[in-house]
């Protein structure tokens, strides 16, 4: 990479160093909790963000999480019991497991699977403006192509908007 | 016979005439076939719009006979959500779409008359079959002029929820840009019909799909603000699917708007764009599907049916022909591409588009996730916020740092030295105000990557502007307020681009502020108790009571103080309308550029006079509405005709480098 680059890597690498010294490691909460279920209201909320004042559903769902919590569970098992008693659909996302792991997992795969398509395309392009812009050694207007093509060049780059 | 109801049936056999007659024309080179189907497109749209001066004059002279009148409205709603009403049920709501794409349709046959005559007679084709999809709904599965057998009293009135100052302008917006969506679509089919592939149909329908960006701009910025505003549970975005619906061809749109530039400027990527297109469409089509046929579940959808197959069945025809269309031109369209380097703007601007189409499958995938669910596992699921938000994040930043970085490289080919010199200076700033925030104490991961990436594409902008006007007052001596105000003007498009992307920039620190450090609270008070939440002290003055035919109101006072200083009073309500009988939160905000105070009363004993509130503090979320007020702005300034011509840019060009522009 040339010299001229390095100030930019470097400050990327500080700034990648730097962030995760940042990051807030704490224990699960209860918020946490009422965030990884659906309230069942019909709100499409989360338990934690549905704001029916005396909701039929979210209400006992709140005390259960406390019940919960204060039998000293973890967040999976907490969870894992709500899964038991209510089905999957409690959950405000998809677990990791099986087949839901597919919906976490297909739109990164895709995205980077679409990079890689780009990034190969870009190459393909690149060298084939290389290839034509070599020209051939038994072309008799290959100079005079290499003079236009240096003059259409030049003022391309300059028409840069 | 309803004279409504005989406009529809006219106008149905109008459209199907028009279609017919303009792919007859198109193939047998008939001109006055053509005339005769563009007629019959005027005629089309001059009895929709009869259609619907009849819908509404049944709305505000409350013929409740009429069933659709009897069940959208009432004598005591008032005038302004009578009218509304016209789009609150769902016969109202497609009449009133059909309204806005023969108005569209009629546009586009005027703006033509003498231009695009060889595509022209399958523009009119292509949208008028779309008319003639949403007349035969009208005409035969869900009518609008439908009579009940005796005439009640009085209405069931329009869903109180509707009867917002948002609700009023935000469904036109969002059907006026997906129906200006089918403007580009019908040119892009028309081109692959006649094998006209070159730019003729990009250019022509370039501020057509400006047009219907930022129109699917405002309603999604509109429905935010309805959603903050009417469901009181201190956010603005839910993820629901009707909100995905209005989102994924937004960002469709933005993909296409970008790549476009890459065909105009360098003939490549026709392909691309033409995916773009039919996508963006197909999408407007999967967002009525998803709000009418109630495959899933939404907080939004008023007027769910079983018009769900026809919307499907519609979709999977626009689908076929589209794709078998484009299969059959590929070769044509397939450019010999070339890029002569892989630091260049165009470079940018395919991994901007993966981006945005990446984020549009990610919130498709996510909507359609628990149908398909059910179906592979036969187990219900759901895909909530939170899958959303961990999912698009960092797409959504990704995104945000390629806004920055492609107006800093240059077309074709940038050097290493250029990009040190355009890259570093911005990056520099966005660095520094990252270790600042961290200096202050912020420990958001979140918070650390997106402002100071914020920060860094707005200093990038900046320095674009500062460039430009520098260069102006170099050569032609001009102030700099002026010489920025004839920057814009001689470079629209650039120039307006870039305000875009500072109104993009002001939504993203918006998202993030109020994603990282909102503020709530529940709290139960008494009269003249006090509770604490984001440097303010709220006082809870007591109840007030007032009720009207329409709705009856409980009224909290609560009195916000910094210190010992009043500096608001907020109102926050609970409505009870009548008709339906049916509470409402009416929410009261105390807004600063800084952040919300956002006060919801929950309930009210009347035995104890105790209340209960929520409170929430928003930081940052007045950005929201004005990125959405400078995105607009930009949009209106790129959508301006005129600007800088292509021989004073490279003059301009010449003189002082590569990145400025003068006259």
């Amino acid at each position: 990479m040339p010299r001229s680059s390095h100030p930019l890597v470097s400050m990327l690498v500080v700034a990648l160093l730097l962030i995760p010294a940042a990051l807030r490691a704490d224990a699960p909460t209860f918020q946490e909790i009422e965030e990884s279920l659906t309230c069942q209201c019909g709100c499409g909320l989360t338990v934690h963000s549905c704001n029916h004042l005396g909701c039929g559903s979210a209400l006992p769902l709140r005390a259960e999480i406390r019940e919960q919590m204060s039998q000293g569970k973890d967040k999976p098992a907490i969870l894992a019991h709500f899964v038991e008693k209510y089905g999957e659909k409690i959950l405000s996302s998809p677990t990791t497991k099986g087949f839901n792991l597919t919906a976490w997992v297909t739109p990164f795969a895709l995205v980077a699977l679409g990079g890689t398509f780009v990034i190969f395309t870009l190459m393909r392009w690149r060298s084939r403006s290389h290839v034509q812009r070599s020209g051939t050694p038994a072309d008799p207007h290959a100079s005079a192509q290499t003079e236009y093509e240096k003059i259409l060049e030049r003022e391309l780059k300059e028409f840069d908007t | 016979m309803e004279v409504g109801a005989l406009a529809l049936t006219i106008g149905l056999v109008c459209a199907a005439y028009s279609v017919a007659m303009s792919l007859a024309g198109g193939f047998l080179r008939r001109r006055d076939w053509v005339a005769s189907a563009e007629h019959a497109a005027y005629a089309t749209w001059g009895l929709t719009l009869i259609a619907v001066a009849w819908l509404l004059n049944a709305l505000v002279s409350h013929d409740f006979n009429m069933e659709y009148v009897a069940s959208y409205s009432s004598t005591t709603l008032p005038w302004n959500y009578t009218v509304t009403a016209l789009w609150g049920g769902q016969q109202g709501s497609l009449l009133f779409w059909l309204l806005i794409l023969t108005s569209v349709t009629a546009v586009v046959l005027l703006q033509n008359r003498e231009r695009n005559r060889d595509l022209m007679p399958y523009v009119t084709a292509v949208l008028m079959t779309t008319s003639v999809f949403f007349l035969v709904l009208l005409n035969f599965v869900t009518p609008p002029f439908q009579r009940l057998a005796f005439t009640p009293a009085e209405g069931r009135d329009l869903n109180p929820l509707l009867q917002n100052y948002w609700m009023q302008i935000h469904p036109p917006s969002l059907y006026i840009g997906f129906v200006s969506c089918a403007v580009p679509f019908a040119f892009g089919i028309a081109a692959l019909v006649t094998g006209k592939l070159g730019d003729v149909w990009i250019r022509t329908t370039r501020r057509w799909t400006l047009f219907a960006w930022f129109f699917l701009s405002l309603g999604n910025l509109f429905g935010a603000e309805w959603a903050y505003l009417v469901l009181g549970w201190g956010g603005y975005w839910a993820w629901d699917p009707v909100e995905n619906a209005a989102f994924m061809p937004w960002l469709t749109c933005t993909a296409f708007l970008h790549s476009v530039m890459i065909q105009e400027k360098k003939n490549m990527l026709k392909v691309w764009n033409m995916v773009l297109v039919i996508l963006t469409f197909l999408l407007t089509i999967f967002g009525t599907f998803l709000t009418r046929s109630g495959v899933i579940s939404s907080v939004h959808s008023f007027t769910q049916s079983g018009l769900g197959p026809f919307f499907i069945g519609f979709l999977a025809i626009a689908a076929v022909i589209s794709l078998a269309l484009l299969l059959w031109r590929l070769p044509q369209l397939k450019s010999e591409n070339e890029l002569d380097s892989l630091v260049s703007r165009e470079s940018t601007f395919l991994f901007n588009n993966l981006v945005l189409v990446g984020i549009a499958f990610a919130v498709f995938w996510g909507t359609v996730f628990p149908v398909l669910s059910e179906w592979v596992r036969g187990v219900k699921i759901t895909v909530g916020p939170p899958f959303f938000n961990k999912v698009n994040a960092p797409l959504g930043l990704i995104l945000l740092f390629l806004t920055g970085v492609g107006p800093l490289i240059a077309w074709r080919r940038a050097g290493w030295q250029s990009v040190r010199r355009n890259l570093v200076p911005p990056f520099a700033v966005g660095f520094a105000s990252g270790v600042v925030l961290l200096a202050a104490g912020m420990r958001s991961y979140w918070g650390l990557i997106s402002f100071p990436t914020a920060v860094f594409v707005l200093a990038g902008i900046v320095m674009e502007y500062y460039r430009g006007v520098r260069a102006r007052q170099a050569v032609i001596g001009e102030n700099p307020l002026v010489a920025l105000v004839h920057l814009i003007g001689k470079n629209r498009r650039r120039y307006g681009g870039y305000i875009i992307h500072i109104g993009v920039v002001m939504m993203f620190a918006a998202i993030t502020g109020t994603s990282v450090f909102k503020q709530e609270q529940q709290v139960t008070l008494s009269t003249s108790q006090t509770f604490a939440i984001g440097g303010y002290t709220l006082r809870y003055d007591g109840i007030e009571q007032e009720s009207t035919p329409h709705i009856a109101y409980l009224r909290a006072k609560i009195t916000v103080l910094q210190g010992d200083k009043v500096v608001d009073v907020l109102k926050p309500e609970k409505r009870f309308y009548k008709k339906p009988e049916q509470p409402t939160t009416e929410v009261a905000i105390r807004s600063t550029l800084g952040a919300d105070l956002y006060l919801v009363l929950g309930s009210f004993d009347d035995a104890t006079q105790l209340a209960t509130f929520l409170a929430y503090v928003n930081p940052l979320v007045s950005f929201l509405w004005w990125g959405g007020v400078v995105i607009a702005l930009g949009t209106v300034i790129t959508m301006l005709p005129g600007g800088v011509t292509a021989r004073e840019t490279a003059m301009a060009a010449g003189r002082f480098g590569d990145r400025v522009v003068v006259e």
